[in-house]
C-alpha cells in the first residue's frame, strides 16, 4: 500500500511531446480512474508508473520510493491488461503463482494464497485448464488473481474491462470494486468508458491532450465540470450547448430562449457577453409553459430507454434534448415545454472553454 | 444434385492432382524393390518380386554411407548451430532493435539473394588456402550463412505474433529480458520456430551445388545420389531408386518427429 506521487513527468516520441510537464498526487488506499478519449495519454502515464514505457523526464514516487528508473518488477505493482496476457503455455494455477515460485517463496506458503485468491474469484474449478479453454471473464478473473496474490503496493488496470460484453463488465466492475473495498490497495484504473469512471472511482482525473483537464471526485466531476471538454465527456446522453448573451438581470439570452442564472454561482457575468451554456438533459424535465426557464420546441424524435425517455426537441433550429420519465406521452411533432433549475446550468466561456463558475 | 455432381467433380480433381504429385514418389518407391529386369521391361510391372537388393548394393556402398553419415553431421551441426543462433537473434530483432531493425533484416535476407554459383568458386579458392576444402567443418561453416540467415528470416514474424502484453506482464514480475525470452516468448512461439527450422533443414539437407564444388572425399548424400548414375556402364536404376529413397526418409522422419512434437505441445495446451 502506497501513495504515488508523479512530478513533472515528460513523455516525448521523438521530439514530440505527448505528456508534457503533469504533476499527479494519489493518496493512500485510493481507488483512482485515469479517463479521457484515445490517445489522451493515460495509458501512457499508466505504463510509466507501471515501468513498461520510459519516462522521458520527471520523477516518479510509490510510497516515498524514487522509482523513476527501476525495472517494472522491483517497483511493487501489480498489472491488469486489457487482453488479459495470460501465458498460454501455463495452467491457470501456475499462471497465478509464477510470479511467487520465481521470487522463490516456498510451496507450502504459496498453497494457501492461491486458495484464498481463487476462492475470492470464484477460480477454484478452472486450476489445472488452460487460459484458451476459460471465457473472456474467466479470463479476467485469473489475470486479477494474478496481481492480487503478490499483494502488491499498488494494482494497476489497464482498461481491464474494454473486451467484455456489457452485462459481465458491469459485474466485473462491481467485482473490482468489492475487491479494493476489501484490500484497500491503491488502484489506478485507465479507462474511456465514462460510466465505468463514474461507477467505480473514488477521484477521476480526466486526461486531454497528454493534460489533466479536472482531477475530482466523480461527483465534483459531473455536476461541476471544469470546462466544456469534461461536461461534454461525461454524463449519457451528452448535454447540450447553446450559444448565448447575457442580459441585464442575469439572463441568458439566445433566440427564443431566456434563461435566469444563479449570481451566486456566476458573480462575473456582465451584461452583453457572450456564453455557452451547459443543458444537461438528465436535469431538465417536462414543465408547464409559463413555469421558470422554460423553453419550448418541437419533438423530433423520442428515444425509449425503459423506465425514461429522451425527448429530442428542436429550438429554433437547433436540437436541444431532455429526459422524462412521461416520455410515452410525448409524440413527434407536438410542441412541448421543459425547465431546470438556474443552479443546474453550466455556463463555459466560448473562447477557452473553462467554466465561468465563481466559486 | 447439383451440389452432388460438384463435389464428386471436386473430388475427382482431387484424385488426379494427388495422384499427378505422388505418382512419381510412388514409382520410385516401387521401383526401388524392383529388379533392373522389371524395372527396364516395356509394359510397366505394378506386380513384381520384390527385393531389397538395391538397398543392400547402397548400405553397402561405402561412399554412400559415408555420404549419408557426412550429411546426417553437415545438416544437423549447421541447422542447430543456426538455431541457437538465430532464434534469439530473431527474437531481439523482433522486440529490441528499434534503429537498425529493418536494415539488419534485410541485411539477413541480402545474404539469400546472391545465387550459389556466384560465391562456390571464390570460396574454393579461399577453402584451398585456408586448408578447409574438402572438410565437413567447411561445409558447416558455408552452409551457416543458409541455416542462420533462414532461421532468423523465419523466426521474426513468429516472435512479432506472440503478444507483446504477456512479455511485459512477465516484465511485470520481475523477469529480465533473457527470461522473459526464455521462460515465455520462446514457449509461446515454439509451433511456428518448428516450421523455421524444418523448412531450413530441408533447404540444406538438398543442397547440391556447394557440396559439389566444396568437398570430394567428404561428400554429402545429394552428392553421392547425383553420382550414382556413373557406378556402372548400364544405368543401375534400381539403385537410384533406392539411394533416392534412403535421401528422402532423413527428412521425412525429422518433420514426422517435429509434427509429433508439435501435437503433444498442442495437446498438452488443450487440457
Amino acid at each position: 500500500m502506497a501513495n504515488i506521487t508523479c512530478s513533472n513527468i515528460v513523455k516525448s516520441y521523438g521530439a514530440f511531446p505527448v505528456i508534457d510537464g503533469l504533476d499527479l498526487s494519489i493518496p493512500d488506499h485510493e481507488f483512482v480512474v485515469f479517463l479521457g478519449p484515445s490517445g489522451c495519454g493515460k495509458s501512457t502515464m499508466l505504463r510509466m508508473i507501471a515501468g513498461l514505457e520510459e519516462v522521458t523526464g520527471g520523477r516518479i514516487e510509490i510510497g516515498g520510493t524514487d522509482v523513476t528508473d527501476m525495472p517494472p518488477g522491483d517497483r511493487g505493482v501489480a498489472m491488469v491488461f486489457q487482453s488479459y496476457a495470460l501465458y498460454p503455455h501455463m495452467s491457470v494455477a501456475d499462471n497465478i503463482t509464477f510470479g511467487l515460485r520465481r521470487q522463490g517463496v516456498s510451496r507450502s506458503e504459496i498453497a494457501p494464497r492461491l486458495e484464498q485468491v481463487a476462492d475470492m474469484l470464484g477460480l477454484s474449478p478452472y486450476l489445472d485448464r488452460r487460459p484458451k479453454n476459460l471465457s473472456g471473464g474467466q479470463q479476467q478473473r485469473v489475470a486479477m488473481a494474478r496481481a492480487m496474490i503478490k499483494t502488491p503496493k499498488v494494482f494497476l488496470f489497464d482498461e481491464p474491462l474494454s473486451n467484455l460484453d456489457a452485462k459481465l463488465r458491469e459485474k466485473l466492475r462491481t467485482e473490482i470494486r468489492k475487491m479494493h473495498l476489501q484490500l484497500k490497495t491503491t488502484t489506478i484504473f485507465v479507462t474511456h468508458d465514462q460510466l465505468e469512471a463514474m461507477t467505480i472511482a473514488d477521484r477521476i482525473v480526466l486526461m486531454r491532450d497528454g493534460e489533466i483537464e479536472q482531477m475530482g471526485t466523480p461527483d465534483e466531476i459531473f455536476e461541476r465540470p471544469a470546462s466544456h471538454f469534461v461536461a461534454d465527456f461525461i454524463g449519457t446522453p451528452a448535454m447540450n450547448f447553446i450559444d448565448a448573451t447575457i442580459e441585464a438581470g442575469h439572463v441568458a439570452r439566445a433566440g427564443s430562449i431566456a434563461l435566469s442564472l444563479s449570481p451566486e454561482l456566476f458573480p462575473g457575468l456582465v451584461p452583453g457577453q457572450k456564453v455557452e451554456l451547459g443543458l444537461r438533459p438528465a436535469s431538465m424535465d417536462l414543465a408547464a409553459p409559463d413555469a421558470p426557464n422554460a423553453i419550448g420546441g418541437t419533438v423530433v424524435l423520442v428515444e425509449n430507454m425503459g423506465a425514461e425517455g429522451q425527448v429530442i426537441t428542436q429550438v429554433d433550429g437547433a436540437e436541444i434534448s431532455f429526459v422524462t420519465p412521461q416520455f410515452r406521452q410525448v409524440r413527434a411533432g407536438e410542441t412541448v415545454h421543459f425547465a431546470l433549475r438556474p443552479d443546474q446550468i453550466h455556463i463555459f466561456d466560448p473562447e477557452t472553454g473553462r467554466s465561468l463558475r465563481g466559486v | 444434385m447439383g451440389r452432388v455432381i460438384s463435389a464428386t467433380l471436386a473430388r475427382g480433381l482431387l484424385a488426379l492432382l494427388i495422384v499427378v504429385a505422388l505418382g512419381p514418389i510412388l514409382w520410385t518407391v516401387l521401383g526401388a524393390f524392383k529388379e533392373l529386369r522389371d524395372i527396364v521391361t516395356p509394359v510397366p510391372k505394378l506386380l513384381f518380386e520384390p527385393t531389397l537388393d538395391n538397398f543392400a548394393t547402397i548400405l553397402r556402398n561405402p561412399t554412400i554411407r559415408d555420404g549419408l553419415l557426412h550429411s546426417g553431421v553437415v545438416v544437423s551441426v549447421s541447422v542447430l548451430i543456426g538455431a541457437v543462433l538465430g532464434i534469439p537473434a530473431a527474437h531481439a530483432l523482433a522486440r529490441h532493435a528499434q534503429r537498425f531493425g529493418d536494415d539488419v533484416q534485410f541485411f539477413v535476407l541480402s545474404l539469400r539473394f546472391m545465387p550459389p554459383v556466384a560465391i562456390a568458386i571464390p570460396f574454393i579458392v579461399i577453402y584451398l588456402d585456408l586448408g578447409i576444402y574438402d572438410t565437413l567443418f567447411g561445409l558447416i561453416l558455408v552452409y551457416l550463412i543458409t541455416t542462420i540467415s533462414t532461421v532468423i528470416w523465419l523466426s521474426v514474424p513468429a516472435f512479432e505474433r506472440v503478444p507483446r502484453d504477456i512479455e511485459e506482464a512477465a516484465a511485470m514480475e520481475g523477469c529480465s529480458p533473457f527470461e522473459v525470452f526464455w521462460r515465455f516468448s520462446l514457449p509461446v512461439a515454439a509451433p511456428s520456430l518448428f516450421g523455421a527450422i524444418v523448412f531450413t533443414f530441408v533447404l540444406v539437407w538438398n543442397e547440391l551445388l556447394l557440396a559439389l564444388t566444396l568437398a570430394a572425399q567428404n561428400a554429402t548424400l545429394p552428392v553421392v545420389a547425383a553420382s550414382i548414375t556413373s557406378l556402372g556402364k548400364e544405368v543401375p536404376w534400381g539403385v537410384i531408386n533406392a539411394a533416392t529413397v534412403v535421401l528422402v526418409i532423413p527428412p521425412l522422419v525429422f518433420i514426422g518427429l517435429l509434427m509429433g512434437l508439435l501435437n503433444t505441445s498442442v495437446q498438452s495446451g488443450r487440457k
